[in-house]
């Protein structure tokens, strides 16, 4: 209730603006934990960030193309890219770390694409999205209120189908190949099926959530777009809130972003760096002392002590 | 056309000297300690400031400059195998967990550096002549890199075979537990190494400073080219660490004179997953059953 009534209790345009960032990043990082929690932990969704926002981007700006339909166009490119990359991994029985280097430098490989045909895509320098004022068909809109509830829908959306995949057979088959593969997949357990099914989900929603996020900057840009750098970012706000939890990854992202914010507010531009310097080491500690993450440990905790 | 690509082989094999050294790292490290050290790029960026620092800043002689990084190495080395390290070790965490908790590192090393010293590129500014033998141009500085790289090689290769501390930390990164029963102690075998491993990120930096200018990012392309370097040598073989740095080399500065950098990067990431994929154990390891 309070996040829909913020908008009108708030007047300021730079809160509904990071809660904006939040929802759509809260989304994105929601999408990756379908994988994560499994065990499947991707390095490299910035591969399908960039896929989608580039395919639906490029669409956009050459052919009009309504970015409702090259968002599905896009979805549907990063599913591809994840057939192909997933499908060669569950093959040839590639899991935990070597999974997250493949995916890492399959993020690369799309960064280096999007920078080496620079004459389509902008190279390093990105490229902005035409404008057309407010436009529901083109997902664009001066006001930022609209995007502020559009990606509240969304990632309420993505919570939707983690429930959904919750209650499903999936979830049941997903946790025991996480925790044994070879004992799953004695027991009958298509692992290679599940694994692939949850890894085109999860790849589709990511290229989604980033042409949400390319509408709303109106600019699109390989190093935030895909590469180490945004795959890492991803996977580590969902790990930072719990990537095991329902609401962990959403708590992570709104807790990363607003850390950044308040140092880049507070501090201003000579220390755009520290504020990630105190996210990186809180990243260590918790990934040593609280796998489950803060929600997550929260969580358990709250959970023991209403068992005793 | 054919003087261009032979540069570019030259080049490539000049290169590989120092990426070997950069395999040999994260190998030895691999090899000892079990763990896949993704910060490694990184810490030889450190280097490379601390070289820049005390050239530019400090108006010491570069041969000096190169002297006095390379103990802070081998000291931040012994840091992190204290502080981050040897938690993981103790809370025993699996090999992604591993892996994420030194992802980690890298952003706080890296921010660190954007702090300290700026997002500007930093170089020593050293000019080496060029030398021109039958229309191959070779940078002195590649020249110095190359040679030292091999030096340095050879003496780990018989520090690691020829002395008893060398022979310590083969039979840990054999068997650790029959090693502990001949009485030598993991946790001071893996300070050693971690030592001797951040000793060489300074050597590394020392060589690639008259060669590239640094800033805040430049320590993630060269931990995935020692990464793609080690997975098609076979993680902890060492020997085809030293194969597959000259194969990387000149693929890549082949790949760069026919296309572009991007593409040359795109091949030599292709070719890390695909052996990943394929013959996880590397192009030289032997087949270990599951």
């Amino acid at each position: 209730m309070g996040v829909i009534a913020f908008p009108h209790l708030v007047s300021s345009p730079y809160l509904i603006h990071i809660g904006t960032l939040i929802f759509i990043w809260a989304f994105i990082t929601t999408s990756w934990s379908y994988m994560g929690r499994f065990g499947l932990v991707s390095l490299g969704h910035g591969a399908f960030l960039g896929v989608g926002a580039y395919t639906s981007g490029l669409l956009f700006n050459s052919f009009g193309l309504s970015p409702w339909i090259g968002m599905l166009l896009g979805g549907l490119a990063a599913v591809l890219l994840a057939i192909i990359i997933g499908y060669a991994c569950f093959r040839f029985g590639v899991i935990g770390d070597y999974f997250a280097l493949v995916t890492l430098a399959l993020g690369e490989v799309v960064s280096k694409t999007i920078i080496a045909f620079r004459d389509v895509t902008g190279g390093s320098l990105g490229f902005t999205l035409k404008s057309k004022g407010t436009s529901f068909w083109y997902l664009q809109s001066e006001e930022k209120i609209h995007f502020y509830y559009a990606s509240l829908a969304f990632l309420i959306l993505a919570l939707l189908i983690w429930r959904w995949i919750d209650r499903s057979k999936m979830q049941k088959a997903l946790r025991a190949i996480g925790e044994d593969e070879i004992a799953a997949s004695t027991l009958g357990v298509p692992i290679i099926r599940y694994k692939m099914v949850i890894t085109m989900i999860s790849a589709f929603m990511t290229a989604i959530g980033a042409v949400l996020y390319a509408q709303y900057i109106t600019y699109l840009n390989p190093h935030t777009l895909s590469g180490v750098a945004p795959s890492l970012e991803i996977a580590f706000k969902a790990i930072l809130g719990g990537m095991f939890s329902l609401w962990g990854p959403a708590v992570g992202t709104a807790l990363t972003v607003s850390l950044e914010e308040y140092f880049r507010v507070v501090y201003g531009g000579t220390f755009v760096g520290f504020s990630q310097i105190i996210y990186g080491l809180a990243l260590v500690l918790l990934i040593i002392f609280l796998p489950k993450g803060i929600y997550g440990s929260l969580e358990a905790f709250f959970k023991r002590a209403k068992d005793h | 056309m054919f003087e261009l690509y032979a540069n570019a082989i030259v080049n490539g094999i000049l290169l590989g000297g120092v990426f070997a050294l950069l395999a040999f790292g994260m190998n030895l490290i691999f090899g000892v300690v079990k763990i896949i050290h993704l910060a490694y790029g990184q810490c030889v960026m450190l280097g490379m400031y601390m070289v820049y620092t005390l050239v530019v800043q400090l108006k010491l002689p570069v041969f000096l400059a190169c002297l006095l990084t390379l103990p802070v190495m081998g000291l931040i080395g012994i840091i992190l195998q204290w502080l981050v390290i040897n938690p993981l070790l103790k809370a025993k965490a699996n090999p992604l967990t591993q892996l994420l908790a030194l992802a980690g590192l890298t952003i706080v090393v890296e921010n660190m550096a954007q702090v300290i010293w700026g997002a500007d590129l930093r170089g020593v500014n050293i000019q080496l002549p060029l030398i021109s033998i039958a229309n191959i141009f070779l940078r002195t500085s590649n020249l110095i890199a190359f040679g030292g790289a091999l030096l340095t090689l050879l003496g780990l290769y018989l520090f690691l075979n020829r002395t008893y501390l060398g022979l310590a930390i083969r039979s840990i990164a054999q068997d650790v537990e029959s090693a502990q029963l001949m009485g030598i102690n993991p946790k001071i075998i893996y300070y050693i190494t971690m030592a001797m491993g951040g000793l060489l990120t300074g050597v590394i930096a020392a060589f690639f400073s008259p060669i590239y200018a640094v800033h805040p990012h430049f320590g993630g392309s060269f931990t995935m080219m020692a990464f793609i370097i080690v997975v098609l040598g076979g993680i902890g073989n060492l020997l085809g660490g030293f194969i597959g740095a000259f194969v990387i080399g000149v693929v890549t500065s082949l790949a760069a004179v026919l296309t572009s950098t991007e593409i040359a990067d795109i091949v030599a990431l292709v070719i890390f997953i695909a052996v990943i994929l394929v013959r996880p154990q590397g192009l030289l390891g032997i087949r270990v059953s599951k």
